[in-house]
C-alpha cells in the first residue's frame, strides 16, 4: 500500500509511482500464495496443475515476474502496456477475458480484489460476466478436491462461507490470513533464469468501449479519533484507561 | 553464598520497590534475548538462563544501588535501554542475571544550543531527541535505521553510527560527556568540554563498553544546526563494486564530506532499486548542511563520477523517496514477525571495515565463499554505508529460507556459519570484524584475532573495572569454561 505521503496526484490524475520500487499488491500477493499452496496440495493428492501469472504492466514488472518464475509458475506472461488502466476496470476484464479465451484454457482465476491506487473490485465481476463463469469474492482459502472441484472459503460480512464449486470460476482474494508469499531461493533463480517471460503487446487485445470517463480522484486519510489520557503516572493513566474505556469490555484476570 | 533467585528478586524489590521490579516468566523469557535469536523467540524457543529479575531503573541513584548489590553478591547484570540489539549483547549468560532497564530514565535534560550540547538520561528516544532538535533547526546528525527504537545509552554502548555518518561521524564522535556507573556503585561522570589533552580520552572506555565494564546513565552529545532546504540526492548505477569503492575513495582522500555515501553491490540494490537499477550497483550521495558546502560538495562529486564512463546519473527524486523509507519502527519489527514465522524466509546482517586496498577483495571473496557453501539463500548481497579517508566499511545482508531445521538449530545452521565466513576473511585480510553492531556475545570466539597484541588492554580494561566478572558477561570477551 503507498504511504499517505506517495498518494500525490497531478494535475492528470495521475499518482505518480514511478520513483517508489513497485511491490506486489497485498492482495496479489495472497492470491499467488494460496496458487502455490494449492500447487502444494496438487502434488500431494495427485491431481495435474499448472500455474500461469499473468500481468498487464510495463517492463518494471519483470523482477516481480522474474520471482513467479523461480516459484513453479509455469507460463509467466506479461501484456506489454504503458496505458493508464488503473481505473478502467472494463478495459482490464476485457484484456483478461480475450487472454483467457485466445491464449491459454486456464480453469481458475484467481485476482487481487483491491490496490491502493486503481479501481479493481469491479474488475473480477466484469471477467467472470464476460467469460460467464460462476465469481466468488472475498475468497480467503481455496482447497482443491479433484480435477474439476473446489473447495473455497470466503468472508461475508457476518461470517465465512465455505463452499464446494465446480470450475471453471472466477476468485477474488480478499484479506486472507497466513499468506505471505514464500521467498525462491538462488538456486531457484539460477534454475529458472533462462525460461522468459511471454511478452504479449496490448495491441493485439480489444480494449471494450469505456463508458466511464475520470474526472476527479480524492485521497481519503484513515485516521482514527484519538483520545489524549492525562495523568501523574503511567498507573493513574492505566487506571483512568480502564475505567473509562476499557471496563466491562475487556476480561480481567484477579490477581 | 550465591543467592536464590527469589532472593534476587526480594533483595531488589526493597532497592528499588515492588513495582519496578518484574518475575513475570514470559517477560524473563523475552528478555533472556534480544533481535539476534529472534526466530527462536518468534516460535517460542528460550533455551538460555532466564534472569532472576528485569529492573525498571528510574535514577542513577537506582542504577548505582541495583549494581552495587549485584557486584556484592557477583550477580550477571545485563544493562538495557532500546532493546534493538542484534547481537546477543543483551542476552543473559549466566544463571540468575539482573537486566536492568534504563528505558524509564527517558529525560531530555537540557538542550543547550549555545554551546551546541544536548544532555539525555540513558533511555532518552533518539528519535524524540532528534524531532526535538529539528523543531528548533538543530540536528543530533546521528541517525541510524534503529532510530525510532533506540535509546542514547544503548547507542553509546554499542558504539552505533548513523546513515549521515560521513559528514558527522559515529557517535564516539558527537559524545561530549557522560555519566556511569562502575560495578562497584560509584558514578562517575566525565565532564562536557570541547577537547582537553589531559591524559588518554577516558570516554572511549566507555563509548562501545556494550554493558561489560559499566552502567551508561547519561550522555551529553554534540548538536548540530539543520539545514534540510540545502541537501542535495545524487544517485549513480554503475556495474562494478570495484568502481564504487574507487570512486567513494577519490571523494573521501579529496576532503568531501557528503552525509551519505553508499555503494550497493547488485544484489542487495535488487533488493531496493530494481525499479531503476536492475543488475546495477548503485551509488548515493547526500550533501548537506549550509548551501555553499552543500552545493560545493556536490558539484565535486557530481565531477568526480563523470570520470567514470560506466557511471549513470539517476533521477535524485529516486534516492529521495527510498531514503524516506528506510528506518525501522515498531510496525515494522511486527510485521517482519508475522512474514518470518509464515514464510521461514530470515534476513541477518554482519557488517565489517577494512581499508581501501583490501576492501574490494574481502567483498568478493566473501560472496564468493558463502554462496558457495551455506545452502537456502534466497538474497546474498553487501553495501558500503560508512566511508573514511582510510578505508570503508561493507555490511553484508543475507536472506535464507530455514529449511529442515528446528527453530534452535537456525542460527548454527545459516546466520553463524555465514558470520564465520565473513568474519574470518575480513581478519585474514587486516580488516575488522566488527563495523558498527558491536561485538556481542557471537563474534567473541574471535575476539583475540581480532585485537592481536592489543587485547591485552581490552583484558586489563575487563579485570579492573569488573573484578568480579558481573558486567554482561560472555559480551565482547569470552565467558572461561
Amino acid at each position: 500500500m503507498l504511504t499517505d505521503e506517495d498518494w500525490v496526484i497531478d494535475k492528470n490524475l495521475q499518482i505518480d509511482t514511478s520513483f517508489l520500487k513497485p511491490t506486489l499488491d497485498s492482495y496479489d500477493e495472497s492470491a499467488l500464495e494460496i496458487a502455490l499452496k494449492l500447487f502444494d496440495a496438487s502434488e500431494n493428492i495427485k491431481v495435474p496443475l499448472e500455474l500461469n501469472a499473468l500481468t498487464i504492466a510495463g517492463s518494471g514488472a519483470n523482477t516481480i515476474l522474474k520471482t513467479l518464475k523461480a516459484l513453479r509458475f509455469k507460463r509467466v506472461v506479461r501484456i506489454d502496456s504503458h496505458e493508464d488502466l488503473r481505473f478502467r476496470p472494463m478495459a482490464v476484464a476485457s484484456v483478461l477475458t480475450q487472454y483467457v479465451l485466445k491464449h491459454a484454457p486456464l480453469d481458475v482465476l484467481l485476482l487481487g480484489r483491491q490496490t491502493s491506487i486503481g479501481e479493481n473490485t469491479r474488475t473480477h465481476l466484469l471477467v467472470a460476466e464476460m467469460l460467464g463463469w460462476p465469481c466468488i469474492t472475498q475468497a480467503i482459502r481455496i482447497e482443491l478436491v479433484d480435477r474439476n472441484h473446489l473447495v473455497v472459503t470466503h468472508q461475508m460480512d457476518d461470517g465465512r462461507l465455505r463452499q464446494r464449486i465446480q470450475t471453471p470460476c472466477v476468485l477474488s482474494i480478499g484479506d486472507a490470513p497466513n499468506t505471505y508469499m514464500r521467498v525462491p531461493t538462488l538456486k531457484d533463480r539460477l534454475r529458472s533464469g533462462k525460461r522468459p517471460i511471454e511478452i504479449l503487446s496490448i495491441k493485439d487485445f480489444q480494449l471494450s468501449d469505456e463508458t466511464e470517463e475520470l474526472i476527479d480522484l480524492e485521497v481519503i486519510h484513515h485516521r482514527r479519533a484519538g483520545i489524549l489520557i492525562e495523568g501523574k503516572s503511567p498507573e493513574e493513566k492505566a487506571r483512568k484507561l480502564y475505567e473509562g474505556h476499557l471496563k466491562g469490555s475487556v476480561p480481567v484476570q484477579e490477581r | 553464598m550465591s543467592l536464590k533467585r527469589e532472593q534476587i528478586a526480594e533483595a531488589l524489590k526493597k532497592i528499588v520497590g515492588e513495582d519496578h521490579v518484574v518475575t513475570d516468566e514470559q517477560v524473563l523469557k523475552e528478555s533472556s534475548v534480544d533481535r539476534f535469536r529472534r526466530f527462536e523467540a518468534y516460535h517460542g524457543v528460550y533455551r538460555l538462563p532466564l534472569p532472576a529479575a528485569v529492573v525498571n531503573v528510574n535514577s542513577t541513584k537506582d542504577v548505582a544501588a541495583v549494581i552495587k548489590f549485584a557486584n556484592e553478591n557477583k550477580i550477571n547484570v545485563v544493562p538495557r535501554t532500546g532493546a534493538s540489539a542484534t547481537e546477543g549483547g543483551l542476552e543473559t549468560a549466566l544463571e540468575n542475571s539482573i537486566v536492568v532497564d534504563g528505558s524509564g530514565m527517558n529525560k531530555i535534560i537540557s538542550i543547550d544550543t549555545y554551546n551546541m550540547q544536548a544532555t539525555v538520561q540513558c533511555g532518552a528516544s533518539l528519535q524524540e531527541l532528534d524531532d526535538r532538535l529539528r523543531e528548533q533547526g538543530y540536528t543530533t546528525g546521528h541517525s541510524p535505521q534503529s532510530k525510532p527504537l533506540a535509546q542514547l545509552g544503548g547507542l553509546v554502548a554499542t558504539r552505533s553510527i548513523g546513515q549521515f555518518s560521513t559528514l558527522y561521524g559515529g557517535i564516539e564522535d558527537m559524545v561530549v560527556g557522560l555519566e556511569a556507573v562502575f560495578p562497584d556503585g560509584g558514578v562517575t561522570r566525565i565532564k562536557n568540554v570541547p577537547r582537553r589533552a589531559a591524559g588518554p580520552d577516558i570516554r572511549q572506555v566507555i563509548i562501545g563498553n556494550e554493558g561489560a565494564l559499566c552502567y551508561i546513565t547519561e550522555v551529553t552529545v554534540k548538536i548540530f544546526k539543520y539545514f534540510p532546504e540545502s541537501n542535495k540526492f545524487l544517485g549513480y548505477t554503475l556495474n562494478t563494486m570495484k568502481t564504487g569503492f574507487e570512486i567513494l575513495r577519490e571523494v573521501m582522500v579529496n576532503g568531501y564530506r557528503p552525509s551519505v555515501a553508499r555503494l550497493y553491490d547488485a544484489e542487495d540494490g535488487s533488493y531496493h532499486f530494481s525499479h531503476f537499477a536492475e543488475g546495477k550497483c548503485v551509488m548515493i550521495f547526500v550533501a548537506e548542511g549550509v548551501k555553499p558546502i552543500a552545493d560545493a560538495t556536490a558539484a565535486a562529486i557530481e565531477e568526480i563520477v563523470a570520470a567514470y564512463d560506466e557511471c549513470e546519473q539517476v533521477d535524485p527524486k529516486l534516492i529521495e523517496r527510498w531514503f524516506a523509507h528506510l528506518n525501522w519502527d515498531p510496525a515494522n519489527l511486527a510485521e517482519e514477525k508475522t512474514e518470518i514465522i509464515e514464510t521461514k524466509n530470515v534476513c541477518n546482517t554482519t557488517e565489517i571495515s577494512g581499508n581501501w586496498s583490501i576492501i574490494n577483495d574481502i567483498y568478493e571473496v566473501c560472496m564468493q565463499r558463502v554462496k558457495n557453501e551455506v545452502p537456502d539463500l534466497t538474497l546474498l548481497g553487501a553495501h558500503s554505508s560508512h566511508s573514511y579517508l582510510n578505508g570503508t566499511n561493507l555490511y553484508f545482508v543475507y536472506f535464507y529460507n530455514v529449511v529442515d531445521c528446528r527453530p534452535e538449530e537456525e542460527l548454527t545452521k545459516y546466520h553463524l556459519a555465514i558470520k564465520k565466513i565473513i568474519v574470518e576473511e575480513t581478519i585474514k585480510a587486516g580488516g575488522s570484524m566488527c563495523h558498527h553492531h558491536g561485538v556481542g556475545k557471537h563474534r567473541t570466539q574471535w575476539i583475540e584475532a581480532e585485537y592481536g597484541s592489543s587485547y591485552y588492554i581490552l583484558k586489563k580494561l575487563k579485570s579492573a573495572f569488573d573484578p568480579n566478572g558481573i558486567m554482561n558477561m560472555g559480551t565482547i570477551i569470552p565467558l572461561e569454561k
